[in-house]
């Protein structure tokens, strides 16, 4: 098997009593797009600082493409950054800011000039060369930002929340042309975001930390549909909460007793009859009818393998291609339901049934319970 | 156009009229004194030059005095000398101080402009006994330009400090990861932006140094500066070309802030960075 792009074995940096980074091993294949995923203070930063050798460990070592690199100052490392802040020279132009990796590796000018001419092609910076930093746009600065990071074509890019800075729209379109040029350099990518949606829509991977731990590991895929703890249910996506206790055990199933109901719910690893659980279903895995003939009164109740609550409809909250529905249960908690706007026609206090099936979602054991 | 404005049958408020007046009155009393030396410096009697009779006699004496020509010379030397060691010290302090958290933080910055409370006299006195009986070295231009560096790293740090807390030190970390060593970080990175503040602790220790009296005089002795021969010649009077030298200083010293102030109007020299 060839080397790993980049290899992190039980890293750990401390900051007096704060653990900043706790025992951390990672492998990140050669074309891999990574995305580091967790709260403010998780310690994403504090690990790209350690890869790229802004820090040093505490303990563990860090390799680049196989070769132990836990001693070599930042500047031999040959790895690529991108601020979350830009941090363009203000001095400099786009030009000479773009051009300063290759010029602190003593490559020659003809191609420089050359590297240079067709990062700004595939950028999209042509013409912008002459100016300097503060004579850009938000947008044009993150693109001279990854220009730099990519004009030596690195071992690896490391990405510092290299979005938060732009407004919505012009984020969500970086979002698809940063992910196009890693596929296209194949460059691995390790990408720190607080921000769920982004990490989703642009990753291979998504590691999801906290408290400088891998709460999670794994394809995107699995980590939103198949979340291995709370903290990672209510994190990634969008999911409503409910807490409860378990009565009955049923295989890979459980009942859940839940506001005077019960609800068919997956069993916890390890779970007992009469655990306190916690249990998550995300908003577009729920339905929402109107109550009709059927009536209301249904709460918490499971019939043909799907799990049914009634409630009122509080509010309809619309997003363009979704609207949310906010549902409000008898005893006075909210349900949010995420569905197409133009499937239903109900407003606003009209009696509602909310349908899910029965054991999706995912069920834990309450913390500290 | 409201309040304020001087014009005919326009209300200005009263407020205004008076900061005006304040305005005025502070420039006399900071310019006058400047003004009247050079007002005299062209007058035939120093005493009473009132009406002005038109003479150069006292910048013909001045430049006829080969006297004038080696203190303005050494002067000349040790200033920049001073200045050049000042900015050196300063710079270092600055960005030590700011790169490297302590705790005594307050101390270490205190320490360095300390020596702005000690009076001049002082610090010659101390220098040239500490050179003499201690380190055993006689006094000389060198000694006198390390002397005088003393206040000059005070106010240079000053300066520098007040540019740099608004220096981002992240930039660093950006041109080390894409390969720039120290050196070639501070090169290529810090000193591009903070120049405009190493140049200005140079010019103003460069112009104390080439001001100062007391200390050069404890440190150099026989070895004439402008200063000391304009204080020594005060022994035979308030003769005229001590206006004619007043005059120049003072012209000198003015050129070179208007210098400054033209490059910066005209853009051709940007003093500090072009922030974002
Ligand atoms: N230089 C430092 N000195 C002391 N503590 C630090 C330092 N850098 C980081 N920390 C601490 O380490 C922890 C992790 O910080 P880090 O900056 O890596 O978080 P982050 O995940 O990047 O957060 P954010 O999303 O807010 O940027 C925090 O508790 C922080 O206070
Ligand atoms: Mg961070």
């Amino acid at each position: 098997m060839p080397n790993a792009a980049l290899e992190l074995d039980s890293v750990t940096r401390r900051f007096g009593p704060v653990i900043a980074v706790d025992r951390i091993s990672l492998a990140i294949e050669q074309d891999e797009f990574f995305a580091l995923l967790g709260p403010s203070g998780s310690g994403k930063t504090t690990m790209l600082r350690l890869i790229a050798g802004l820090e040093q460990p505490d303990e563990g070592q860090v390799r680049i493409a196989g070769e132990v690199v836990t001693d070599l100052p930042p500047y031999r490392r040959g790895v690529g950054m991108v601020f979350q802040n830009f941090l363009l020279f203000p001095h400099k132009t786009v030009a000479e800011n773009i051009v300063f990796p290759l010029r602190m590796q003593k490559m020659d000018r003809a191609q420089q000039q050359k590297q240079l001419g067709w990062i700004l092609e595939l950028l999209h910076l042509q013409g912008l060369e002459a100016r300097y930093p503060n004579e850009l746009s938000g947008g044009q600065q993150q693109r001279v930002a990854l220009a730099r990071g990519l004009i030596s074509r690195p071992a690896l890019l490391l990405l510092d929340e290299p979005l938060a800075n732009l407004d919505r729209e012009l984020r969500s379109e970086m979002e698809v042309e940063i992910r196009r040029y890693q596929k296209e350099l194949k460059i691995p990518f390790v990408y720190v975001t607080h921000n769920q949606e982004e990490a989703l829509t642009m990753s291979d991977r998504i590691a999801v930390m906290r408290n400088g731990r891998f709460e999670q590991i794994g394809a995107k895929t699995e980590i939103y549909t198949n979340p291995a703890s709370a903290f990672v249910a209510a994190f990634v996506g969008h999911a409503n909460r409910l807490d409860g206790q378990l009565s009955e055990i049923d295989g890979g199933l459980a009942r859940m007793n839940w506001a005077g109901g019960q609800l068919l719910v997956p069993r916890p690893a390890d779970a007992k009859s009469g655990d306190r659980v916690r249990y998550f279903i995300k908003h577009e895995d729920l339905e929402v009818t109107a109550a009709g003939l059927n009536g209301g009164g249904l709460n918490g109740h499971v019939a043909n393998d799907i799990n049914q609550v009634s409630g009122t409809l509080r509010d309809i909250i619309f997003k363009g291609q979704t609207a949310n529905y906010i549902i409000t249960l008898p005893q006075g908690t909210d349900l949010v339901v995420s569905d197409t706007p133009r499937t239903i026609t109900l407003k606003p206090s009209d009696p509602v049934i909310v349908r899910w099936p029965a054991g999706s979602g995912a069920c834990f054991a309450a913390e500290g319970a | 156009m409201s309040a304020g404005s001087f014009g005919f049958g326009r209300r200005v408020a009263p407020t205004a009229i008076i900061l005006a007046a304040g305005l005025v009155l502070l420039y006399v009393f900071l310019y006058a004194p400047i003004l009247y030396v050079v007002y005299t410096s062209f007058a035939t009697d120093v005493v009473w030059p009132f009406p002005l009779d038109f003479t150069l006699t006292a910048y013909e004496d001045l430049f006829a005095s080969s006297l004038y020509g080696e203190a303005l010379s050494n002067s000349l030397k040790l200033a920049f000398g001073s200045a050049v060691i000042s900015t050196f010290l300063a710079a270092g302090g600055a960005i030590a101080v700011l790169r490297y958290r302590s705790r005594r933080r307050g101390l270490v910055m205190f320490l360095f402009i300390a020596p702005l409370f000690v009076a001049d006299l002082l610090i010659g006195i101390s220098i040239l006994a500490f050179n003499a009986r201690v380190l055993g070295l006689p006094g000389n231009l060198v000694s006198a330009m390390a002397a005088n560096a003393v206040q000059g790293t005070a106010f240079g740090f000053l300066i520098i400090l007040a540019q740099l807390v608004r220096y981002n030190w992240s930039m660093d970390d950006a041109a080390m990861v894409f390969g720039a060593g120290p050196l070639r970080c501070f090169a290529e990175i810090t000193l591009p932006t903070i120049w405009p503040s190493l140049f200005g602790a140079f010019l103003i220790a460069f112009i104390l140094a080439f001001n100062n009296l007391e200390i050069t005089f404890y440190n150099l002795g026989a070895i004439p500066t402008l200063p000391s021969v304009a204080w020594g010649s005060l022994r035979f009077g308030l003769g005229p070309e001590l206006f004619a030298l007043a005059a120049l200083v003072n012209a000198f010293v003015f050129a070179i802030f208007a210098a400054m102030y033209g490059l910066m109007k005209t853009g051709l020299v940007k003093f500090g960075y072009r922030g974002q």
